[in-house]
């Protein structure tokens, strides 16, 4: 392709504004301009059609915007100037994959639905990616939905979350990590607006409880009958549950809000909480959508940390979260029966070999192993 | 019928009632129904010792019998819900003492062991009334206290038994409480008979009776014709059930002189008994008395409703905090006198309301049934402080979590006096008011039930104020079975097992892909998850071909649970683990032979602290721990069976 001229002062205007819009706009360098758009944009001299029409011939040809079609209408999208100028030294078959590339945009496209629909043979398409590739006007890139095939795409371009799986893939690879601090966040927050944290006497020992006769005090302010005061006497005074707390030590316990008077946080909520407490890389958490979000509180639900509460979440009581650097361990309910049932606390529950087992076979009650340890170890 | 069951009911025969009867009931439970001499032949017994088997076996209801005429020769089939049942007694035991008291599980345990009991009988075993003939049935029962059914030293037990009921008005009226809530039933004549041949006889008298021309086909008769064989089931099951009228002998009191309520036994009754104007015999002398030729046995049915009820407020209580899951635990009580089976009123009129009608209480009746003791009011933030509810007893001025000393520095002192003596003692106005406050919190926790997502219940009437509340025990129940799926899986596979199984059991077939995005899991992890479920087979995968040549690589595997089959599956391998750890007993026993047989030794038996020596006392304890560890393991495995086959009322695998 023979190289024009050198760029006129007016398309380099018109160039740089359309840039700059794009630029400027949400959509980036996928921004697309409509006739009307442009003229808009232009000043005076090139105002009408006629004047329009050459201008953008001779952007075109020089490769800083494309033109496609858009609901029937033209429409133009411009292209970075470096990646223009190496365009414009393309050859034919390089140009027409690198549109194809283009086209795709942050979906990306696979190598070989550019060779089906090129129609180039399958040795140049290779060679043609590869030199595009170094030029960097291309780049490959992970598709989490098909990790084998190569995909292409402009190397400018961020891929899409279609392409890399949402927030929480990284270079095509889950981020367990940080699905898991988002989590343990959401507990976190959750946590704090599902229960009343109360301390009750209790046989373990708990720190402070300061604080606690002004809240009850506090929650009872609006309520004025007779009784009332004694109440407040018996509650409020630090000082009397601190000489109690000598005899007796305190428990932390989650006291139920009543029912239908308390909100609980939505996913939205949640979603906000999260993206705003800057734990996460606020890169991610611009990332993070409330759809992602609710898939986490999917999964905390499906692990029985979260619950559902009419149109909001509230943690399962006794869970709580972790702290940073903790090791979790489950908190079991307070009869303290630990985890499993009947079935998988004995040995035949969690047996391995549990299908040869019979009298008279090769396992069978008497040569079980698995009993004695059971046994020796409840002795 | 599965080989488990079949195993577990043969070992739990042969430790109940002996060799003989367990070879009976082996061979019956392979050949189906058979009539004595060909049960003879099968089973290789002599012809007579076959009949002693077998009446030992009818004794303790575990194989049933019918004759189709008079002179037809009868035949025999096995029970297996009453065979299984002789693993639930621990558990039923302890339901009764929780509820009824000490004295009602000892007379409970005592039938449990008969199978069935006569009244009379019952009595003379106390040593109640003079005279009468000491039958056959309470002397057999001290023969086979089980060596290994009970656990907790039931032979222990039974020396002391006697003591602890001690009059004859007591007795009568334990038997009544027990008969009132569904405990005992009345054994009557077709107890015995297959369920199946039942029917029949049911079909055959409603054709003789309605149906002169025996035409019950076509659409608009067999529908008359199912209806009346219903009315007509209905009847007789009223026959057979307990009445006051025609089994009360006297309705005389009966008193003797020097016989007195044992006063200890007061305390014992906490609140969570029906409020008892029958327990508290002692208070009212004149107990009506029961026929002595009533024949009773237990409810194991009535008996599954109360375990139930025991879970459903054990998991109440885990979600939703202790006072929660006693206002739920008080809720059930009442209701459980309204349901009649598992699964509600008998399917047969359930289908033809499309509304569902639940089962409801009155909110006063659960403020009577609940431990005065449970401090409403702590558990639910600012519950005391409604406007309605003037002197806030409940205003958790400290919000103690439960059974504290210290209710009078909240105010609740006159409540406590009033629900203990049922009737108010404080002066009319404040007692009222103390009673209205505490129905108002008990609502307050009812609601909290019924917002959580189980939806542990609901008003009765949906949208009304009205202060009834019912249970859709239906979903509940399925909820229970899943909780018990769940918590198996955990235990033995781990979280992410449970997270993907949940995930699949609630977005239905899902693609591999699909699952690990979900999950939010690596789909290599993923794939080892559903494989190893699969080769459990708790999870499975539906082949999609892509192409005629249904090559893996074009296929699609979509996956899912089937809560069904897994439910099935865990239930059979229980019965397994519960035959397994009874197996073990005996290989254990041997280990201690020596010091077992010493033990036992009449010139050391009862003496054992003196006679032995150290060592040998240490082993001793050591044998007793091991032999209650299992038998410990196998009544908590019988809690899983009891979730997973008896709650739902829909398990079919025991039909007979």
């Amino acid at each position: 392709m023979a190289i024009p001229a050198k760029l006129s002062d007016e398309c380099d205007a018109l160039y740089t504004q359309l840039l700059a819009a794009a630029t400027n706009s949400e959509e980036g360098l996928k921004k697309v301009f409509f006739q009307n758009d442009i003229q808009h944009l232009l000043t005076d001299t090139a105002k009408s059609a006629n004047n329009l029409l050459p201008v953008l011939q001779e952007l075109q040809n020089h490769g800083l915007i494309r033109a496609s079609r858009l609901q029937g209408a033209m429409c133009w999208s411009t292209r970075p100037r470096g990646a223009a100028e190496h365009i414009q030294k393309l050859s034919t078959n390089e140009r027409a994959l690198y549109e194809y590339v283009e086209d795709a945009h942050t979906k990306g496209i696979w190598m070989k639905d550019l060779k089906r629909r090129s129609g180039i043979e399958e040795g140049k398409v290779q060679k043609a990616m590869a030199k595009l590739e170094g030029a960097r006007l291309l780049k490959v890139i992970r598709n989490v939905r098909a990790p084998a095939q190569k995909t292409y795409m402009l190397f400018h371009l961020v891929p899409s979350d279609d392409v890399t799986g949402g927030s929480f893939f990284d270079a095509g690879d889950l981020d367990e990590s940080l699905i898991e601090e988002v989590a343990n966040l959401i507990v976190f927050h959750v946590r704090m607006s599902s229960w009343v944290e109360q301390k009750v006497p209790r046989s373990q020992p708990q720190h402070s409880i300061e604080g606690e006769g002004d809240t009850v005090a506090g929650a009872e302010s609006d309520a004025k009958k007779r009784k009332r005061t004694a109440d407040i006497e018996d509650s409020a005074p630090a000082r009397k549950h601190r000489s109690r707390r000598e005899d007796r030590d305190m428990i932390m316990t989650q006291l139920a809000w009543p029912a239908n008077s308390h909100e609980y946080p939505s996913a939205s909520n949640i979603h906000d909480f999260v993206t705003t407490s800057d734990v996460i890389r606020a890169s991610k958490a611009q990332q993070l959508s409330v759809a992602e979000i609710q898939g986490v509180i999917d999964v905390l639900i499906w692990d029985d940390k979260l619950e559902r509460v009419g149109s909001g979440y509230r943690t399962v009581r006794g869970v709580s979260f972790r702290p940073p650097g903790f090791v979790d361990e489950d908190q079991e309910d307070e009869d303290g029966e630990g985890e499993g049932n009947g079935l998988t606390q004995a040995p035949c529950g969690r047996c391995p070999v549990f299908d040869l087992c019979g009298q008279g076979g090769p396992v069978n009650a008497g040569n079980c192993e698995y009993f004695t340890e059971w046994l020796r170890h409840g002795a | 019928m599965a080989q488990n069951l079949v195993e577990l009911c043969a070992i739990l025969i042969e430790n109940h009632l002996g060799d003989l009867a367990a070879q009976i009931f082996t061979t019956l439970a392979e050949h189906g129904r058979l009539s004595a001499p060909t049960l003879a032949a099968h089973a290789n017994i002599p012809l007579i010792r076959t009949y002693t088997g077998l009446a030992t076996l009818l004794e303790e209801q575990l194989v049933l019998h019918h004759a189709a005429e008079e002179d037809a020769p009868t035949y025999y089939s096995v029970s297996w819900r009453n065979a299984y049942n002789l693993v639930r007694h621990i558990n039923v035991v302890s339901l009764v003492i929780e509820r009824h008291g000490e004295a009602a599980g000892q007379v409970v345990k005592n039938i449990l062991q008969l199978g069935h009991a006569r009244v009379g009988d019952l009595t003379d075993a106390y040593n109640l009334a003079p005279g009468s003939k000491r039958d056959s049935g309470v002397e057999t029962g001290a023969h086979h206290v089980p060596e290994a059914v009970m656990v907790n030293g039931a032979a222990k037990s039974q020396a002391t038994s006697n003591q602890r009921v001690t009059s004859a008005s007591e007795l009568h009226s334990i038997l009544r409480t027990l008969l009132r809530f569904g405990i005992l039933v009345k054994v009557g004549t077709r107890t015995l008979m297959p369920i199946a041949d039942l029917q029949e006889q049911l079909q055959e008298a409603v054709i003789v009776d309605q149906f002169p021309d025996r035409k019950v086909t076509g659409p608009k008769k067999a529908k008359e014709f199912a209806l009346a064989v219903n009315e007509l089931k209905r009847k007789w099951r009223r026959d057979d059930a307990f009445s006051n009228n025609s089994d009360a002998s006297s309705r005389g009191a009966i008193k003797r002189p020097g016989e007195h309520f044992n006063p200890n036994k007061r305390p014992k009754l906490n609140g969570i008994k029906p409020n008892g104007h029958v327990i508290n015999v002692d208070c009212e002398p004149l107990v009506s008395k029961l026929s002595l030729d009533l024949i009773v046995r237990v409810d194991f049915m009535r008996c599954s409703l109360g375990l139930r009820s025991q879970r459903l407020q054990k998991l109440a209580k885990r979600l939703l905090g202790s006072a929660t899951g006693a206002v739920y635990g008080a809720l059930l009580q009442a209701l459980e006198d309204k349901v009649c089976s598992v699964r509600g009123e008998s399917d047969e009129s359930a289908k033809d309301d499309a509304e569902k009608v639940l089962p409801s209480a009155d909110l006063s009746q659960i403020a009577e049934l609940l431990d005065p003791n449970i401090d409403l009011g702590s558990s639910i933030r600012g519950v005391g402080t409604s406007k309605r509810l003037p002197n806030g007893t409940g205003t958790n001025g400290k919000r103690k979590h439960a059974i504290d000393n210290e209710f009078a520095e909240i105010g609740i002192k006159p409540e406590i006096s009033e629900s203990e003596d049922d009737e108010p003692t404080t002066n009319g106005l404040s007692s009222y008011r103390n009673h209205a406050k505490r129905v108002k919190m008990i609502e307050a926790h009812l609601l909290l039930l019924q917002e959580h997502s189980k939806e542990f219940c609901k008003r009765a009437r949906a949208g009304s104020t009205s202060t009834e509340w019912g249970v859709d025990f239906e979903t509940l129940t399925d909820g229970l079975i899943q909780a018990e799926l769940d918590t198996t899986i955990v235990a033995r596979f781990g979280s992410t097992h449970l997270r993907v199984v949940r995930l699949l059991r609630e977005r239905g077939k899902l693609e591999e892909k699909q699952v690990a995005s979900f999950a939010m899991t690596r789909i290599k992890d993923v794939r080892a998850v559903l494989t190893e479920l699969q080769s459990e087979s708790l999870a499975e995968a539906q082949e999609l071909p892509k192409d005629n040549q249904r090559q893996p690589s074009r296929t699609t595997y979509l996956w899912y649970f089937d809560p069904q089959r897994a439910q099935s599956l865990i239930l059979q391998q229980t019965y397994k683990a519960m035959a397994r750890t009874l197996q073990r007993i005996p290989v254990e026993r041997e280990r201690f032979r020596t010091i077992i047989e010493k033990a036992e030794r009449t010139d050391i038996k009862g003496q054992e602290q003196e006679k032995l020596e150290t060592h040998e006392r240490q082993l001793l304890r050591e044998w007793r721990e091991i032999e209650e560890r299992l038998l410990t393991q196998v009544s908590r495995m019988d809690e899983v069976v009891m979730i997973l086959r008896d709650c739902s009322g829909r398990d079919v695998s025991l039909a007979t």
